[in-house]
């Protein structure tokens, strides 16, 4: 038990639901909703979870800032045991709102099928152990299960990560289990049935090569939400600095956090990057190849942190976020570097004063 | 009458709300009044018995207008849930008496332009001194009239936000993302009786205790409008009950945030003589067919009532007593819409939507979905996520295209019965929707049918048209028909607006038909032109609207402009226009005659001035060359009228003076050649005469480009001409050279491929190479060498020009 414990401890990145243990076990205590079967706790307190308040004393971080009205219309796809999709650009904050949901809702986010270009039908079924098979035929010993049917019989929320990774036989897989509820085992002459609280919340990727169009009767089976880029400069800047302070804690990095003004520099290149438009919407920008989303952002900063632990003073200086920038920014070709020289020299350099550091500093970078 | 015996019942609504249309309806059944007392311009009380007509077609709306320059519009519309119209309703089926209680039409007018910060001008604010506050600030609702012509002031919208930061405050502890849907959830979904009522009471109550003295400070206009509002009513209602009617047997049906002041009419009521004060400015009332678009907010419209359409669904729903039905209708609706547009969703998917929408209401612990909720189940079932699937659909759900209608003989300005007469005769009545239609007219006799009135049908229909375009009414719209039947077919655009009936109204001033207004616009417009080229545009525009005696106005007065115009473009432009409504006029029935002698006599100015005006600069050459063409063109469509000899012999003179700009003269010659006036050897002499060695290239090779402009076809078979450019081209220097080069190239511009491959064969023939090789030459892609020499030309200097 206590080898579990530091185990635990030392693990790279907690599941939601032992990082936000305590609330959870708050909201639980503080429930009055009306807790649907299979699930641990209210709609309602699942939405607080999200979206942030207050559980009895305790202050709910919110996890998902932004439209809370997606937010609602995901956990109201839940109720209604109908499957959910999240999609979006990549770092929208996809899989980061999943984890969450199938914490607050089952308890457990551990139920994923990880979608990639190898994954087989046989990962979202099931499977055998074939020494056992060959030495006893097949058993319900035998039986491995995969996630999505262990939440079927656990009554619980699965998860599927990047599901348009798979190939289209795969993803078809999903379309019986999700109309009938049931998997068979004709092997065995049996079937597996949903419990109750039984759902699937899957991602999508709407952007990235490489992905496979979903057909149309799996988009049938699902409610499909579609997760924006942080609508304004103030919610992205409030993502970004919570983000960056939780990573930075659970990494132990030596150094102090971003000042609000180096987010806030970040942040805006970010936006004008990606909207192709400065904020003032005065100028159009040239947009590079690359997504350039609220997770690199987010990254990027954790990464300027830690080179300013590891070699600089422990203060983020703006030669380490230069090389943030540039990293984020100019990602495999020239003309990205191109587009990125075009910002520094017509947006940034003309911003006064206190953008002339870290113009400098980008400058030398991009050479 | 003691104070205390008179309180009298009142019942606030917001003006377009479906929920509260049944709780009144509930709340007059119980009271069962002797007089419903209602919230509109008093002085359109006769105009009940209209409104409640089962052949009234809601949404319609009541329009007063001022009757005199400039003109000021207010109004009132009604939608079928409308608690105003139910009560209306109410009381003609029970025989209760039924009035409207607030100002006059005439007063609000006047105050409303008060209101506006005239700075001046502020007679209504005396009575502001002793009032008691109030706010013009009724929860998102329209009772104030809203101007129809005109956005309203910045004054209101600061009004706005003042107010709005405390609605959405209410939204925002209520757990709601916005008004509307808190409204929709605790109002129009609170099924309880008298719950609608007492809060709406309650709410108004706190509602002034909290805004009224800011307003009174920042916004004295809006609270004086309010006071006085209040007080007219008072007197309204008192007035009533000193008629006998008891004051527990009266209900009055006021804006919300009225409800709270106007229980007891003794406090406050207007006198006789603060009556009497009121400005005022004359005006008329009329009826008029509205439409949900324009009640809707997307018109600008934002009383609050974002899809009148979505809350017509909640009255039929609520009226046959299953308001649950409101979801599976909203989203199958939706799901019909799509599909009719192409993109197919399941039976299964409208269910899940529903299921997902009652889902969304129940996270907020409500009874039925909102329209908030309803709308974002269909962006997640029906568009799979995305809004732009849907958004179309949501729209005609949401706001609808439906238009009322009026029964006949109730609208009231004789403008508005004479288009009705005319649509109806004209069988026009069907496109009167708001929905566009296309409508393509062949203006030429019908001879398949017997009457004279349907053989022209359409013609009269192009009358029509034109007449309402000349009026402003945006009913029609002209759609260029194609060329080849430009002569006789015309395409319009037809779509009825709430906007076409208020211009309509406002037309009366003009006159009482159609065509009287017409005729007034015409001669207004007659009088304040000072151009030819507008009183020819008059006189077409008279000719379209199959208005003859206007057509002659129109040429009196373009006769006395052309006398005093030497301007030869001007002058052959309005006779091109003439000479086209002189071609093509009997298509349109008109009789043209009178217009000839006119159309001669601007052609033998046009031809009289011909040479001065040539004398002009090379840009000004453009137009010239345009007039030219006209005149021509006229001289040819009508030699019988025109004196076509003096045209030839102006074209010789100028094709042979040398101090007039060379192009035209170049252009004259062309012309001369085309008409067959000049012949061979004429030509070769004038050619080599203009294109000798020793004559200046920008001469020469400006003559040559206007020649080049008419008759290719003659000019490419003439070898002579060719081998005579040719020698002339060769005797420049090659400072002259660059200089004709310029010229060249713009008059071979225009020349299409085929053209300048047979020049390339003449010239081929005249240099002795193979004419193959000539033409790669000429119409091959440039060498890198040719081009760097091109781009030395493009530093040549051309400030001699």
């Amino acid at each position: 038990m206590a080898a579990a414990k530091t185990k635990e401890q030392d693990a790279m990145r907690l599941p939601a639901e032992l990082l936000y243990q305590q609330e959870i076990e708050a909201l639980k205590k503080e429930d009055k909703g009306v807790v649907p079967p299979g699930w641990q706790m209210s709609p309602k307190a699942v939405l607080t979870y999200i979206t942030g308040g207050k559980a009895g004393k305790l202050d709910i971080t919110p996890k998902y800032i932004g439209n809370r009205r997606l937010v609602e219309m995901a956990i109201a796809t839940l109720v209604t045991d109908r499957a959910l999709l999240l999609i979006g650009e990549p770092g929208t904050a996809k899989s980061w709102l999943s984890e969450n949901l199938t914490a607050a809702v089952s308890g457990n986010s551990g139920l994923v099928v990880q979608g990639t270009a190898g994954t087989s039908e046989e990962q979202v079924r099931y499977s055998w152990n074939y020494a056992m098979l060959l030495a006893n035929g097949p058993t319900p010993e035998a039986l491995v299960r995969s996630p999505i049917m262990r939440a079927m019989e656990g009554g619980s929320v699965a998860r599927f990560e990047e599901i348009s990774r798979c190939a289209s036989e795969v993803q078809d897989a999903l379309i019986s289990i999700l109309s009938e509820k049931t998997v068979s085992v004709p092997e065995l002459g049996s079937e597996t049935s949903a419990r109750k609280g039984f759902s699937i919340i899957a991602t999508a990727n709407t952007r990235d090569r490489g992905v496979n169009e979903m057909s149309a009767a799996l988009k049938r089976r699902f409610n499909i939400i579609v997760l924006p880029a942080p609508s304004d400069l103030e919610t992205e800047l409030s993502i970004v600095k919570k983000r960056v302070g939780e990573i930075a804690a659970s990494y132990q990095l030596q150094a102090a956090p971003p000042a609000d003004e180096a987010l806030l520099k970040v942040v805006t290149i970010f936006r004008e990057l990606r909207s192709g438009m400065t904020l003032d919407r005065k100028e159009k920008l040239k947009s590079p190849g690359g997504v350039i989303s609220t997770a690199e952002a987010i990254s990027l900063l954790t990464n300027s942190m830690a080179l300013a632990a590891s070699f600089g003073s422990g203060e983020m200086t703006d030669e380490d976020l230069a090389a943030g920038l540039q990293g984020a920014i100019v990602k495999d070709d020239d003309k990205d570097k191109l587009v990125w020289k075009e910002y520094l020299d017509n947006v940034m350099k003309k911003r006064g004063s206190e953008w002339r550091g870290l113009y400098q500093a980008c400058r030398e970078m991009n050479e | 009458m003691k104070a205390a015996d008179v309180k009298v019942s009142v019942f606030g609504v917001r003006h377009l709300s479906p929920g509260g249309a049944c709780h009144l309806l509930d709340y007059l059944d119980r009271i069962k009044p002797t007089a419903v007392l209602i919230e509109g311009p008093s002085d359109a009380s006769g105009m009940i018995g209209d409104l409640v007509q089962p052949t009234t077609v809601p949404p319609v709306a009541v329009l007063a207008f001022t009757d005199e320059m400039p003109v000021r519009t207010a109004l009132w519309p009604f939608a079928v849930y409308s608690p105003e119209l139910q009560a209306m309703r109410w009381a003609s089926k029970r025989g209760a008496l039924c009035q409207l209680i607030d100002l006059p039409s005439g007063a609000a007018l006047a105050l409303q332009h008060l209101r506006r910060g005239d700075s001046e001008d502020r007679g209504g604010r005396r009575e502001t001194d002793e009032a008691e506050p109030a706010e013009e600030a009724e929860p998102a609702a329209n009772a104030s009239p809203n101007a129809a012509a005109e956005p309203e002031g910045a004054e209101e919208l600061e009004a706005g936000e003042v107010s709005r930061s405390i609605y959405e405050r209410i939204a925002e502890l209520a757990g709601e993302h916005d008004y509307e849907t808190y409204w929709e959830r605790h109002y129009e979904h609170n099924a309880n009786p008298d719950a609608y009522r007492d809060s709406i009471l309650a709410f108004s109550a706190q509602m002034r205790e909290l805004g009224e003295e800011r307003e009174r400070s920042e916004q004295p206009e809006e609270h004086a409008y309010n006071y006085v509002r209040e007080a007219y009513m008072r007197r309204q209602i008192l007035k009533v009950i000193e008629a006998g009617h008891d004051p527990a047997k009266i209900v009055v049906v006021c804006g919300a945030y009225h409800a709270a002041v106007l229980e007891n009419p003794l406090e406050g009521a207007m006198t006789d003589a603060e009556f009497e004060a009121l400005p005022s400015r004359s005006s008329k009332l009329t009826l008029m067919p509205y439409s949900y678009y324009r009640l809707s907010s997307l018109s600008g419209y934002g009383a609050g009532n974002n899809a009148p359409h979505y809350y017509q669904m909640m009255w039929e729903a609520m009226e046959s007593g299953n308001p649950d039905e409101l979801p599976r209708l909203y989203l199958s609706t939706a799901a019909r819409t799509l599909r009719a547009s192409g993109t197919h969703r399941s039976t299964a998917e409208v269910i899940e939507a529903v299921r997902l929408a009652e889902g969304l209401a129940s996270l907020h612990g409500g009874s039925a979905p909102t329209l908030l909720e309803l709308r974002d189940a269909a962006q997640t079932l029906l568009g799979r996520g995305e809004l732009s699937v849907v958004a179309e659909a949501l729209v005609r759900v949401d706001v609808g295209t439906e238009i009322g209608s009026l029964a006949e003989g109730v609208s009231q300005t004789p403008l508005q019965d004479d288009l009705n007469r005319e649509l109806k005769r004209l069988k026009l009545t069907k496109y009167k929707t708001a929905v566009a239609a296309d409508l393509s007219l062949d203006l030429r006799e019908n001879r398949r049918v017997s009457s004279q009135e349907a053989a022209y049908l359409d013609l009269n229909r192009s009358f029509l048209f034109h007449r309402l375009e000349l009026l402003e009414i945006p009913f029609v719209r002209s759609r260029q028909a194609g060329p080849e039947r430009a002569v006789w077919a015309e395409d319009w655009i037809v779509q009825w607006t709430p906007e076409a009936e208020i211009r309509v109204v406002e037309s009366t001033l003009l006159g009482e038909t159609i065509e009287i207004a017409c005729a007034h616009r015409l001669r207004e417009k007659l009088e304040a032109c000072t151009s030819i080229a507008e009183a020819s545009a008059l006189i077409d525009t008279a000719v379209r609207c199959g208005m003859t005696a206007q057509m002659e106005d129109g040429r009196r007065v373009l006769q006395s402009l052309a006398a005093d115009s030497r301007d030869t473009a001007q002058i052959s432009a309005a006779a091109a226009r003439l000479s086209g409504i002189v071609a093509y006029g009997d298509i349109r029935r008109a009789d043209t005659a009178p217009l000839v002698p006119l159309l001669e006599q601007l052609f033998f100015r046009g031809c009289l001035y011909l040479s001065d005006a040539a004398n002009c600069s090379d840009e000004a050459a453009y137009g010239m060359i345009a007039a030219m063409s006209d005149l021509n063109k006229i001289a040819q469509e009508h030699d019988d009228a025109v004196d076509t000899a003096l045209w030839s012999r102006e074209l010789s003179e100028l094709s042979e003076r040398d101090d007039r700009n060379p192009k035209l003269s170049g252009f004259a010659c062309a012309l001369l050649l085309e008409r067959g006036e000049m012949s061979a050897e004429q030509c070769a002499a004038e050619v080599s005469r203009r294109l000798s060695p020793g004559i200046p290239s920008d001469l020469g090779a400006g003559w040559f480009e206007g020649l080049s402009m008419r008759n290719r076809y003659a000019l490419l078979s003439r070898m002579s001409l060719w081998s005579q450019l040719n020698e002339y081209i060769n005797s420049l220097d090659d400072d002259e050279f660059k200089r004709a080069l310029v010229f060249l190239r713009r008059a071979f511009s225009s020349f299409s491929a085929h053209e300048k491959t047979m020049i390339a064969e003449t010239m081929g023939e005249l240099w002795g190479v193979n004419a193959e090789q000539a033409a790669e030459i000429l119409t091959g892609d440039l060498k890198g060498e040719e081009d760097k020499m091109l781009d030395e030309l493009n530093d040549f200097d051309f400030g001699d020009f």
